[in-house]
């Protein structure tokens, strides 16, 4: 067999692996309670139906909880361009004693798993009063988003050429006019990526949210998720549904900014 | 800024001493820019950290004060023979989904290397199952290998090619769940993997392969002396985040099967939560996830040996 | 005339009886300031419906009284963290519907307000619980919530198919075991029953149910830790297991959760398994949304040939573990006086029976007002009637001693559960399993304070 062959075949096999459980997903979300349950048209539902996601948006508190978890991606995601933008910059381009000791704890800290942290840090947002409310998200999901961002943004702040910087210096401009006005605008395509990811990071975590948050009015999506199996019964087709629907926006996002996302993956992390 | 233009001593020194206050300056400036990230560091992860391990050292229960007791959840533990088939199954998980992850992620590469036209599109299709929730993921393949055929993927494909007579349920054996559950984590892991080796074999120069066709080594020989030695320093790179990543996750085995049958899935972190929220044993429950610390500071030890290596 | 003995006795009889009817506490609400506002928390069942007569009728009492209610919801999963989480965060709520185990669990914490004066304040307008169920409020005997409802587990079988196999319906856990045997036709993906041992009511729930039916408890009288190590355990454990070994329950039976075994009911692939009257619930509600003729047949046969049996009774009696809802009052209230006339007016008989016939028979009252007043609802047919008796069978947590701490840890560690799972699952001998259970059931009582 010619490489070309099994390139395709590869090609063929992969897209099957990655396409299939998706559509397994989207096509239950089609599928009456009754389809499912008696396991009638498997493949493709028939009739299709609509019911589940009307369902989802009038029996449940699905709305609400897209609501609470848009809401807590754009703070946490805003909190963390800041600090790690500057503290991002604060590595790659100015010295100062301890800086490769502040980049490999920047690292560090990204792997500090948020299964030792929940319950300590559950604690100290009760004492902080911030527990049941979304401010407990906004506190705690940039512990593992601004590890992640900033390590993101050393790699394309260090890609920069060194000179522009130098020139503004010259100029009279001080670092920090320097930092704002030339090479912030540079590294937009990172801060785009970083941005991205501090949202996707925040709009998928479930732990945090299902420890910190009981209160219903700020349920997020994966919690609220969780909690559609009520007791003896499992809303299926509105599970399917609301899965599909949480999706979409990622990989919306995704679509557009796919290229930018895969560079700052291999400038931050890979080449080093 | 302009330099003076002067020379003798007297100008070197006033030269040495500007460019000394440039340096502080630029260091002042630096870690006004690291404050926030500072605060947040020591407010949000380190001081947790102490608060974990001083809770470790405690018995607290929900709803009554605590009480230091020393080493007693530790010791706990240490014979506590749940806990040894939660290490045992945290070991499984992680090394079988990374293993799996390592493989797969070289012949995506592979494939995506050889892919001329419409790369980036595939490179970017492929990346779905990674940027996807990690509830959303344990949702659906609880449902792919679920044992009723209506949703069951694979009971309903197999049934329907008449390969089994009756629909198998692939989770109800601690063996089948925990291949359920490291199928999902594979599947999200991968494309990760894939994207990554493929970066790297981007950077490995062309004159090896070059030099090594002009050899006469066939593609298997390319592959296995020019490709894969490449890739070295990504795979050991990539290898170690997930690995660390992966033996703390949560979501999956919770969301798939709570940690079931019996103790088949139980991982640190499930456990963890289960004793800290269930039997309402907050001492026990942080202990629990400390004992990984220990794996965790190797990780990083060897990451940073690698990574950082490159960074000079 | 004040000259006769007899007059003057009576006469000072009746002015000591007035002064005292005058001095006995009112046995109605307590008073209640105007604009108070109070948490309420609820369990939200899966009969929707239920949830929100619920609500109405706490606004009904808002509404009465000038105060405000909000009400929230917990669902049988996130029960444990959301009130450990309030407990930690001092954020309790005013009132809470306590399940099972926890009033003692929280009364044991110093969370939840003494009630034993006003339960008897308020035995007059609601009634009063049978000695099983008010055992769950009690802690020694104080009581610390006022019981509400038990959601009861029966035992659901197929009629029809009991009948073409000629198998008598069972009344004990021995006859179901058998039954189960002889409606086996694995061949036909049917199953004779499905009990599965995990980690939900369903699961537990049962395991209780069975251990208590054959007087089997691992809390002595007193509520003291007893060792389990005894012959009936032996048999009970035997029973768990064998239903598996002997292949009479669809393979992957220990993986269910919550809702498997109600789906293989309604599916009819077993033709036996325990459940609350959930499954009654979703055979009327598909009923009711039966798209044609052809389909509505199916469903109304499905609805009558469904039988909710009392739960089957073991060597020592009938026992049922069931969901006991009861209410508390927590201590960092800022209203107790508030919320107990909330209670009172929920408690009331004429308020559960607006609440219960939104409930789907799911709901079985029991306080003795309460109780007399449904009767004509639970009288709609077999089923409901059995319902309305669940009350009669209730065993607590921890029987035969009262529900402590302990006892609700015991169940809350799913040690009940996967102790038959290791016999299953890791082939361990059932020996193995009773004394892995039994060690760490001492050790929980142990360690535990009180």
């Amino acid at each position: 067999m010619t490489i070309k062959t099994l390139t395709w075949l590869g090609l063929a096999l992969f897209l099957l692996v990655i396409l299939v459980p998706f559509w397994w997903i989207a096509s239950m979300s089609f599928k009456t309670y009754e389809q499912i349950q008696f396991a009638t048209s498997i493949y493709v539902p028939n009739p299709f139906t609509w019911e589940n996601y009307t369902g989802l948006w009038t029996e449940t508190r699905f709305p609400l909880w897209l609501r609470n978890s848009a809401v807590t991606g754009l703070v946490v995601t805003a909190i963390t361009i800041v600090v790690s933008s500057l503290g991002g910059y604060a590595v790659a381009r100015l010295r100062f004693p301890g800086r490769e000791s502040v980049a490999s704890l920047i690292l560090i800290l990204y792997l500090i798993p948020p299964a030792l942290l929940f319950i300590p840090l559950y604690r100290v947002l009760a004492e902080l009063g911030a527990t049941n409310h979304l401010s407990s998200l906004f506190l705690s999901y940039p512990t593992f988003t601004v590890p992640f961002a900033t390590w993101l943004l050393i790699g394309f702040f260090k890609a920069l050429p060194d000179e522009l910087e130098e020139a503004a210096l010259i100029d009279g401009a001080g670092r920090i006019t320097a930092f704002w006005r030339v090479l912030l605008p540079l590294a937009a395509p990172g801060l785009v990526a970083s941005a991205i990811f501090a949202f996707t990071l925040s709009w998928n975590e479930f732990l945090y949210a299902l420890v910190f948050i009981q209160d219903e009015q700020s349920i997020t999506v994966p919690v609220g998720l969780n909690l559609l199996i009520y007791g003896d019964v499992f809303h299926w087709g509105q599970l399917m549904a609301a899965s599909v629907i949480t999706t979409i926006p990622v990989v919306a996002l995704y679509v557009f900014i796919h290229r930018w996302m895969v560079e700052g993956l291999v400038a931050g992390g890979v080449k080093g | 800024m302009a330099l003076p233009q002067t020379v003798g001593v007297p100008a070197v020194r006033a030269r040495a001493s500007l460019w000394r206050r440039a340096r502080t300056r630029e260091a002042a400036t630096a870690l006004l820019f690291l404050l926030p990230l500072f605060v947040l560091v020591v407010a949000l992860i380190f001081y947790p950290v102490y608060r974990a391990v001083w809770l470790s050292l405690t018995d607290k229960l929900v709803g009554y004060p605590e009480r230091f007791v020393g080493l007693r959840n530790y010791a706990y533990l240490a014979q506590d023979d749940t806990f040894h088939a939660v290490i045992r199954n945290s070991l499984v998980f992680t090394v079988g989904s990374v293993g799996l992850k390592i493989v797969t992620g070289v012949l995506m590469a592979l494939v995506l290397n050889n892919v001329i036209r419409g790369r980036n599109f595939f490179r970017g299709l492929f990346l779905l199952p990674w940027i996807t929730s990690t509830v959303i993921i344990a949702l659906t393949w609880r449902w792919m290998f679920d044992a009723f055929p209506g949703r069951g993927f694979f009971n309903s494909v197999l049934l329907d090619l008449g390969v089994m007579s009756r629909p198998k349920a692939f989770m109800a054996s601690p063996e089948g769940a925990m291949m359920a559950v490291v199928v999902a984590n594979w599947w999200r892991g991968f494309p990760f993997f894939g994207v990554s080796f493929l970066a790297g074999m981007a950077s490995i120069p062309r004159e090896l392969y070059e030099a090594a066709a002009v050899d006469g080594a066939a593609a298997w020989r390319r592959f296995w002396h020019v490709t894969l030695p490449g890739l070295k320093h990504v795979m050991i790179v990539t290898t170690l985040l997930s690995f660390i990543l992966t033996i703390n996750d949560f979501n999956i085995v919770y969301v798939m099967t709570r940690g079931g049958p019996g103790t088949a899935t139980q991982i640190f972190a499930t456990y963890s939560y289960q004793v800290a929220f269930g039997q309402l044993r907050w001492g026990r429950g942080v202990t629990i996830s400390l004992f990984v610390v220990p794996i965790l500071v190797l990780g990083i030890v060897l990451i940073s040996r690698y990574l950082l290596r490159d960074r000079k | 005339m004040l000259d006769s003995p007899i007059s003057r006795r009576s006469l000072l009889a009746g002015a000591v009886g007035a002064s005292a009817l005058l001095t006995l506490p009112r046995p109605a609400a307590p008073a209640v300031k105007k604009g108070t506002s109070l948490k309420l928390w609820i369990l939200k069942t899966y009969v929707e419906p239920t949830n929100k007569a619920i609500e109405a009728s706490a606004q009904r009492w808002a509404q009465k009284n000038g105060a405000s209610v909000s009400v929230e919801y917990f669902t049988f999963e996130d029960m444990q963290t959301k009130y450990v989480a309030a407990i930690e965060s001092n954020s309790t709520p005013d009132i809470g519907q306590l399940e099972t185990s926890a009033p003692a669990r929280f009364a044991g914490m110093g969370q939840l307000i003494d009630l034993t004066t006003f339960a008897r304040q308020i035995e007059g307008q609601v009634g009063k619980a049978p000695a099983n169920v008010s055992a769950v409020t009690m802690v020694g005997d104080k009581i610390y919530s006022l019981p509400w409802y038990v959601m009861g587990g029966f035992w659901y079988v197929w009629r029809d198919v009991f009948e073409k196999a000629k198998v008598k319906l069972p009344t004990t856990f021995e006859e179901a075991k058998q039954a189960a045997a002889a409606l086996n036709r694995p061949k036909d993906n049917f199953y004779g029953m499905g009990q599965s041992w995990n980690r939900t009511s369903d699961g537990y729930g049962v395991m209780q149910s069975l251990m208590y039916s054959y007087g089997v408890g691992w809390a002595g009288k007193d509520g003291k830790y007893k060792s389990l190590k005894t012959p009936a355990m032996q048999t009970v454990m035997k029973w768990a297991t064998d239903i598996y070994k002997d292949g009479i329950q669809p393979a992957d039976t220990l993986t269910w959760t919550g809702s498997g075994n109600n789906e293989n009911f309604i599916a009819k692939n077993i033709a036996q398994t325990s459940n609350g009257p959930s499954i009654t619930f979703a055979l009327e509600n598909a009923l009711a949304k039966a798209t044609d003729a052809k389909d509505r047949k199916a469903k109304e046969e499905a609805l009558a040939n469904h039988v909710a049996l009392p739960h089957p009774a073991g060597p020592d009696g009938r026992r049922m573990w069931a969901i006991a809802m009861s209410f508390g009052i927590f201590k960092n209230s800022k209203d107790p006086e508030a919320a107990m006339s909330l209670i009172a007016h929920l408690l009331s008989p004429e308020e559960t029976v607006a609440v219960m016939k939104d409930s789907y028979g799911q709901f079985g009252p029991v306080l003795d007002k309460a109780r007399a007043a449904s009767k004509d609802y639970f009288n709609k047919n077999d089923n409901y009637r059995t319902f309305g008796r669940a009350a009669e069978w209730f065993a607590p947590t921890g029987w035969p001693g009262p529900t402590t701490a302990a006892a609700a840890e015991v169940q809350a560690s799913n040690v009940l559960t996967d102790a038959p799972a290791k016999v299953i699952v890791d082939k361990w001998s059932v020996d193995q399993a009773i004394d892995w259970e039994d060690k760490k059931i001492k050790e929980i009582y142990d360690t535990l304070k009180g």
